[in-house]
């Protein structure tokens, strides 16, 4: 054997061990999309200006404490749009002292005095600053949420131009439905002072307060599946969800589901003194906006000892209650985008179909191959194995998920690596019909063929890179796929294919078989 | 070469078919991930028809739902449906989660509110860690191994439409007899929910578009620098046509455009591209060996020197194709079906068209040399 020859070889060996390898088991090494395995792909956005919201809530109260404390009076204070508010009715000599105390404390802010109404609006670096916050801090508790349900290889990340969407995809879950909601709950948790209530309507339950929703106080419904009818609560929460140390899922003393908790330190005192002066009162429990029960306070509740919240849950409920608790609230709302659910069996099924068309599909190409081509067949059939084993090696490599349109794109491939080779061999015949001795039609073939098989791959694997870059999900795994196969193409149809004739034709040989 | 003006013809003829059908006509249907609304597939214990489904769904005012049936033996079935005309994004993506709701609560009917009135669990849809729960009241410590098997016999078969397809996956009769006592078996199964918001519909819209159009221009370039610019031109042409082509028979079949068909047509593009590469450079090469030669009849005989391959390449593609169209499944049938037309429609584009024109584009911009060089 050449020595040429004998490198070809050993690279030959080599790179199919590589990627055998690189797949082999399958089953662990090869990701299969969600389309194959079914699973959960959600794309949410994070309604940002909640947390601008939220943030001028908490601004507006500061300073009205703040001004309160220098004695600067004014009428009101009005919340506008996002991010803005106005002071009205400022006292009479108090400019100076407003602005000093807005100079001082509230640099965040750009404000304009018009009269007696001064506007404030939040510095875009600010808004900005929050809304990143915002994400952020909703990633990572989507993250914990999810972690809780043992998924193995949850992908969640951010995306879009604004990047407040994330994308969440979770291979193989089965219950869809449970999922969205734990991943959708916001998880706000306060207990809150009943002033009146339950009341069937919200007139009837504002009948004993005037009609009027006083200032410092709201109207609540009850959650539907667990407390009828209307509460009117303090707009202040005595503790939240903030308070909490991590919760469990316990049993209430009629041994239905409940959630125990207990509260820091601080939270603790405050619970302790609220519930101290309000013996006989009813605390209403309320998770986003929605009460969940309202037990009446019997008797002190010492900082130490905390409670047990329930509300008529099921085992499943309780149990969503404390994952959404112990993995904090969301910052903002979430609103869905888009959301695809694939059963496991549809998956299972595209599967086993898939599978089974392309074994067809390549059998009844390799027995063309060896009927047509005969000896030579086999030496195609050998490349277009190689090629799929470098295929599938480089998917286990890159951990790429193996996606529908990922298999067009290995169909594409696979029958550019035969196309290579029919290029080849109706070459070496036209070149042995011109009368030229085997070995030369052999060598020629091969390179008068190369450029076809090259320039046709090559803008092939163009047009994939630019699929790759500008598509989306389905896109990119078809074009990563096919991308591999193609490379792989030129490798196996070009370089083996050749090695296999010179191993396998001798130089003295008069017939090929072809 | 001598049908070169008929092929034009015929090609204009088709592609002009196709454009009034999508203009005036059915026009293109966008699936769920270009448009927007609910994709639901469902599966039946026992088989139904398009219209039981379509009266059950009128009843929640989706009559005007699109109803396919997907499997083979009238059990499973696709629902699409349709937009609603909403102002706000926002309350628009509730809408058609709602719409989706609707149509499995409407599906469902009265089946099983008898049973879990009674406390009984839906086989069919209870998950695995509820069913191993269920399983340790009665055999302690095998709830788990119990449930797997069952959960992955359900998941080969789809849904259990008799108890008795309950020995199949392995577990022991007092098993079953008690499943019977404790669980029923749902009408139905949903086996994939989509829904696309419209934000996300449009943004997918967008970025498919892109995609093709740089792609598309990657090519162009490529050959322009490889062959000529008249080859990229006509490499061009040629792969639009057969894009519109396939597109004007999807008008006509009222499938669905998803992405999956994009890929599909992407793969009807790489086939048609290479096939007409192969004979750019048969050209190429015939050129300089025959210089005398007139172009038209360099291209005549490339064509013809290439004929055996372009017919065996195309036809182990065909054969490819056609095992997917026929074992592929429900999932990838539209996808296998955009192929089939596509390689056959390819061929001819690669004969019929590439050539010529490179001719056109060449006699337009060469008036005095005629094609010749």
């Amino acid at each position: 054997m050449k020595k040429g020859l004998q490198w070809k070889l050993i690279l030959t060996l080599a790179v199919t061990a590589l990627s055998i390898y690189l797949f082999v088991p399958p089953k662990d090494k090869i990701k299969l999309g969600l389309d194959l395995k079914g699973g959960i792909h959600l794309v949410l956005q994070v309604m940002t200006e909640d947390a601008v919201t939220i943030e001028t809530d908490t601004e507006i109260a500061r300073l009205q404490e703040q001004l309160k404390k220098k004695n600067i009076t004014f009428k009101a204070m009005i919340k506008g749009n996002v991010g803005n508010f106005t002071i009205q009715g400022l006292g009479v000599d108090q400019e100076a002292g407003l602005k000093s105390v807005l100079d001082e404390s509230f640099q965040e802010w750009d404000y304009s005095f018009l009269g007696e109404t001064i506007s404030l609006r939040m510095k875009d670096q600010a808004v900005r600053y929050l809304k990143e916050q915002a994400v952020n801090q909703a990633l990572e508790t989507i993250r914990n949420r999810v972690d809780t349900f043992g998924v193995s290889e949850p992908m969640i990340q951010r995306q879009g131009m604004a990047g407040d969407r994330i994308v969440v995809e979770l291979p193989g879950v089965e219950d869809p439905n449970r999922v969205k909601d734990i991943i959708k709950t916001t998880a706000i948790l306060e207990w809150k002072l009943v002033r009146a209530g339950p009341a069937p309507d919200e007139a009837t339950l504002l009948a004993s307060v005037g009609g009027i929703v006083p200032e410092d106080a709201q109207v609540v419904k009850g959650d539907p599946k667990r407390e009828a009818g209307f509460y009117l609560v303090d707009r202040v929460a005595i503790v939240s969800g903030k308070d909490l140390r991590p919760v469990r899922r316990s049993q209430d003393e009629w041994n239905s589901p409940a959630v125990s908790f207990s509260l820091h330190p601080d939270g603790g005192r405050r619970f302790e003194k609220a519930t101290g002066e309000n013996i006989g009162k009813q605390i209403a429990i309320v998770l986003d906006n929605r009460v969940i029960s309202a037990p009446r306070v019997e008797t002190v509740i010492p900082a130490a000892t905390g409670g047990v919240i329930h509300g008529r849950f099921t085992i499943e409920e309780a149990e969503d209650l404390v994952t959404v608790l112990n993995a904090g609230s969301l910052p903002a709302g979430i609103r869905y985008l888009e959301e695809r659910t694939i059963g496991p069996s549809l998956g299972a099924d595209s599967v086993r179909q898939g599978l089974l068309s392309f074994i067809v599909a390549i059998v009844a190409v390799m027995t063309f191959m060896i009927v047509y081509y005969r000896l030579s067949g086999l030496n195609a059939i050998a490349a277009l194995i190689l090629n799929v084993i470098i295929l599938f090696g480089a998917l286990g490599y890159f951990r790429a998920a193996l996606t529908l349109p990922g298999i067009a794109g290995i169909i594409l491939s696979v029958g550019m690596a035969v196309d290579a080779n029919v290029l080849i061999f109706e070459r070496i015949k036209e070149e042995k019909a011109l009368g030229k001795g085997i070995l030369s039609s052999i060598a020629t073939g091969f390179s008068r063929a190369f450029s076809a098989i090259f320039d046709s791959n090559l803008t092939t694997i163009i047009s994939a890179i630019f699929l790759f870059q500008f598509g989306t999900g389905p896109i990119k795994g078809y074009a990563t796929t096919l991308i591999v196969g193609l490379v792989a193409n030129l490798f196996t149809a070009v370089f083996v294919s050749r090695l296999i004739f010179d191993l396998t034709v001798p130089k003295t040989a008069k017939k090929l078989s072809i | 070469m001598k049908y070169k003006y008929i092929a034009l013809v015929a090609t204009g003829l088709i592609v002009l078919a196709g454009l009034l059908n999508v203009i005036f006509g059915k026009g293109l249907k966008l699936g769920v991930d270009f448009g927007e609304g609910t994709l639901i597939r469902v599966m039946f214990k026992s088989p139904i028809s398009v219209g039981d489904i379509r009266s059950e769904l009128s009843r929640v005012a989706l009559g005007n739902s699109v109803i396919q049936e997907s499997g083979k033996n009238g059990r499973e079935f696709q629902i699409r449906t349709m937009e609603v005309i909403s102002t706000k994004e926002g309350p628009e993506m509730e809408s058609h989660e709602k719409q989706a709701n609707d149509v499995i609560v409407a599906l469902r009917g009265d089946d099983g509110r008898a049973e879990q009135a009674a406390g009984l669990r839906d086989l069919n849809g209870i998950d695995r860690r509820t069913l191993a729960a269920l399983f340790e009241t009665q055999f302690s410590g095998q709830g788990e191994g119990l449930s797997q098997k069952i959960i992955d016999h359900r998941t080969t078969i789809g849904i259990y439409s008799d108890f008795a397809e309950l020995s199949d996956s392995g577990i022991g009769p007092e098993v079953v007899s008690f499943l019977k006592e404790k669980t029923y078996l749902g009408k139905l199964t949903v086996l994939s929910r989509e829904t696309v918001g419209p934000q996300v519909g449009k943004d997918l819209r967008k970025r498919a578009t892109q995609a093709i159009i740089w792609s598309l221009i990657g090519m162009l370039v490529y050959i322009a620098v490889r062959f000529k610019l008249a080859n990229g031109v006509s490499a061009i042409f040629t792969l639009t046509q057969d894009v519109l082509i396939t597109l004007s028979i999807f008008s006509f079949t009222n499938r669905e455009i998803n992405l999956p068909i994009i890929a599909g047509l992407l793969t009807i593009v790489g086939f048609s591209i290479n096939d007409t590469i192969v004979i750019f450079d048969r050209i190429r090469e015939n050129q300089k060996n025959l210089r005398k030669m007139a172009l038209e009849e360099v291209m005549n005989l490339s064509l013809n020197q290439m004929l055996g391959r372009t017919i065996i390449t195309s036809g182990t593609v065909f054969l490819t194709v056609m095992a997917l169209f026929l074992f592929g499944g429900k999932v990838i049938n539209d996808f296998a079906f955009t192929m089939l037309v596509g390689t056959i429609e390819g061929v001819y584009s690669t004969i019929y068209l590439s050539c010529p024109v490179v001719l056109f584009w060449q006699k337009l911009f060469k008036p005095g040399k005629g094609g010749r060089r």
